[in-house]
């Protein structure tokens, strides 16, 4: 488990200081990935930089399995580190060495010898699926290929964590469905805590649990993805399944806005709506997709003939959250503030 | 090695049967100067960029204030014509070799030239690679040594083979300057029978050395950095 605690970071720079960091309280558990999404400048590197323990926060706390480590430096820093395992942009991997040397950099900069380093190594590199690019260089792999190279690096002294900033934006979608299969797979496997720094909100549905929102400098909001989603007021919900919808047609009552709440929503809702309770329906739009924790999926309806209370408490008992829409955008204009 | 004196037939050209026994033995002591100078200078100056390079901004130990003093030092070490730091500094030599002709006075004036020069260098080379790894170097749990030596040194290496190079052929350049005031080598050669006796066949001799050893030089440092350099 890992908590970081009222986490604070400020420079100080000619024109004054600039607060990045004004108290992120965040609680990572293993064996779960927890997405932290949020508009450019939010602070998100700066997090991840405070939690790869490369800068200092200016005060707080980052516990991990009940110990802090922020406050730690030299060789106490060094020792401790491990538990953190970090992920780059672009894979970072050095150039002059072997795909087997990059991974084994962490090991030999601890001073393990050599023949369990070069076991390790094998190790790493077949859970990874590049056995056969041990004597490569980084110059002769693919995006995918490096960044999974540079997460076998990261798992190296077997962390606790595992911290990933934006290591799958360039990546193409095939890459990147390889990359995010890999980290869902390392959740469960090896029971790791993986906080996943991102803005590709596809990425975010498919492999988080949780996400937390960062706005200049704290968490907006936070919750999991899947209550989120079916939020029908929820800002991040809104933005990790978009809709565009279509404006209510004339002949309609009123708009509804849908969102699967259950795990098992019967697909054939819709249809239930109009042919057993004799509702005039129209789709307005949608998104429903399957999800690694069952169908996630928003809609819009217009609906005439039959009363919004209804077929409110109606779709309730499927399973679905919905709510009347009066002609303006709750999910996008109201800021829902959680931490203050 | 002929003295030359005044009363020497002035455009005497030496017969070329005799140049390579008048060459060879310039030829060593050149090297044996820029030899010298370049271990002090690979050491010393290699160190000074590092420590550039590191007390910069993105560098492991962010100091400005000693950024700033190293960067001073090393232009006013620059800013100099190699002439003039020479004759400049003969006190100091004077102090450090307790002569001011010859091979040892030569190399005073050389490496403290090519100290500043190498140090940036060394610095530009560090400076062109990815910003990411000094926090790759960190997050491995790599020691500042561990950090500098993977990191920055191992990973710059075919930049570094080709700022020895450069280096090289300037220092063979100085040391042809420095012969003119008795240091030895094929300048000084190039300077009392070329320039002062006017002959012809040891200035020609010269000129074809230095630019054989410097093409020769290039060639090979060139095919360094290239077997350094990876895919
Ligand atoms: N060393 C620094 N000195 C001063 N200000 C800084 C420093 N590092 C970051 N900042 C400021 O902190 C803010 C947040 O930066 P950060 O890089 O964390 O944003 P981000 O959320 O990662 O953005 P992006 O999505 O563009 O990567 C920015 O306004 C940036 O200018
Ligand atoms: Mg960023």
């Amino acid at each position: 488990m890992i908590e970081i605690r009222d986490l604070h970071k400020h420079y100080d720079t000619a024109e004054g200081r600039i607060s990045v960091l004004r108290g992120i309280d965040l609680q990572v558990p293993s064996r779960s990935i927890t997405a932290v999404v949020g508009p450019s400048g939010a602070g998100k590197s700066t997090l991840s930089h405070c939690i790869s323990l490369l800068e200092k926060p200016s005060n707080g706390q980052i516990l991990v399995d009940g110990k802090d480590l922020s406050a730690l430096s030299g060789k106490a820093l060094r020792a401790e580190r491990r538990a953190i395992g970090t992920i780059f942009q672009n894979s970072a991997l050095l150039r002059r060495m072997t795909v087997a040397e990059n991974i084994a950099l962490p090991l030999r900069n601890l001073g393990v010898v050599h023949h369990q380093m070069q076991d390790r190594v094998a190790e790493l590199l077949d859970r990874v699926g590049l056995a056969d690019k041990a004597n490569a260089y980084p110059g002769q792999l693919s995006g995918g290929q490096r960044q999974r190279v540079g997460i076998a690096r990261a798992l190296a002294l077997r962390p606790r964590l595992l911290l990933s900033d934006e290591s799958t934006s360039g990546l193409d979608p095939e890459s990147t469905a390889q990359v995010l299969e890999l980290l869902d797979s390392l959740r469960s496997d090896l029971g790791l805590a993986i906080i996943l720094i991102t803005h590709e909100m596809d990425v975010v549905r498919h492999v988080a649990d949780q996400v937390a929102q960062l706005d200049h400098g704290r968490i907006a909001e936070y919750g999991q993805v899947r209550e989120l989603v079916s939020s029908p007021v929820s800002q991040t919900g809104a933005k990790l399944l978009p809709l565009r919808p279509e404006p209510l047609p004339v002949g309609f009552d009123y708009e509804l806005a849908v969102a699967y709440r259950q795990r098992n929503v019967d697909p054939t809702w819709l249809t239930r709506l109009a042919v057993e309770h004799n509702a005039r329906v129209a789709l307005l739009g949608g998104s429903v997709e399957s999800h690694h924790e069952g169908t996630l999926g928003r809609v819009r309806l217009g609906v005439a003939g039959l009363d919004a209370a209804e077929v409110i408490s109606l779709l309730d008992s499927w399973g679905l959250t919905a709510t009347v829409r009066d002609g303006w955008e709750p999910a996008e204009t109201e800021r829902i503030e959680v931490a203050v | 090695m002929r003295i030359p004196t005044e009363s020497a037939a002035v455009g005497t050209d030496t017969p070329l049967a005799e140049l390579p026994a008048l060459l060879l033995p310039a030829y060593g002591q050149t090297w044996a100067m820029v030899g010298i100078v370049m271990v002090l200078v690979i050491s010393l100056g290699g160190a000074m960029g590092v420590a550039l390079y590191n007390t910069d901004r993105h560098g492991l130990f962010p100091q400005a204030r000693i950024h700033a003093v190293l960067s001073w030092v090393a232009n006013m070490g620059r800013s100099l014509p190699f002439l003039v730091l020479m004759a400049a500094i003969i006190p100091f030599t004077k102090w450090v070799t307790g002569t001011t002709i010859g091979i040892a006075a030569a190399v005073v004036p050389m490496t403290l030239a090519g100290i500043p020069f190498f140090a940036r260098l060394v610095q530009n080379a560090l400076n062109d690679l990815p910003r990411e790894n000094l926090a790759v170097g960190l997050v491995t749990g790599g020691s500042p040594t561990q950090v500098i030596s993977t990191t920055q040194i191992r990973e710059a290496l075919p930049a570094l083979a080709s700022a020895i190079t450069l280096n090289t052929i300037s220092m063979i350049e100085y040391s042809a300057i420095a012969g003119t005031i008795g240091a030895g080598g094929i300048g000084y050669l190039a300077v009392t029978y070329g320039y002062q006796r006017f002959d012809m066949n040891v200035m020609l001799a010269t000129i074809v050395v230095l630019i054989l050893t410097v093409q020769i030089v290039q060639f090979l440092g060139d095919r360094i950095a290239r077997a350094l350099a990876r895919p």
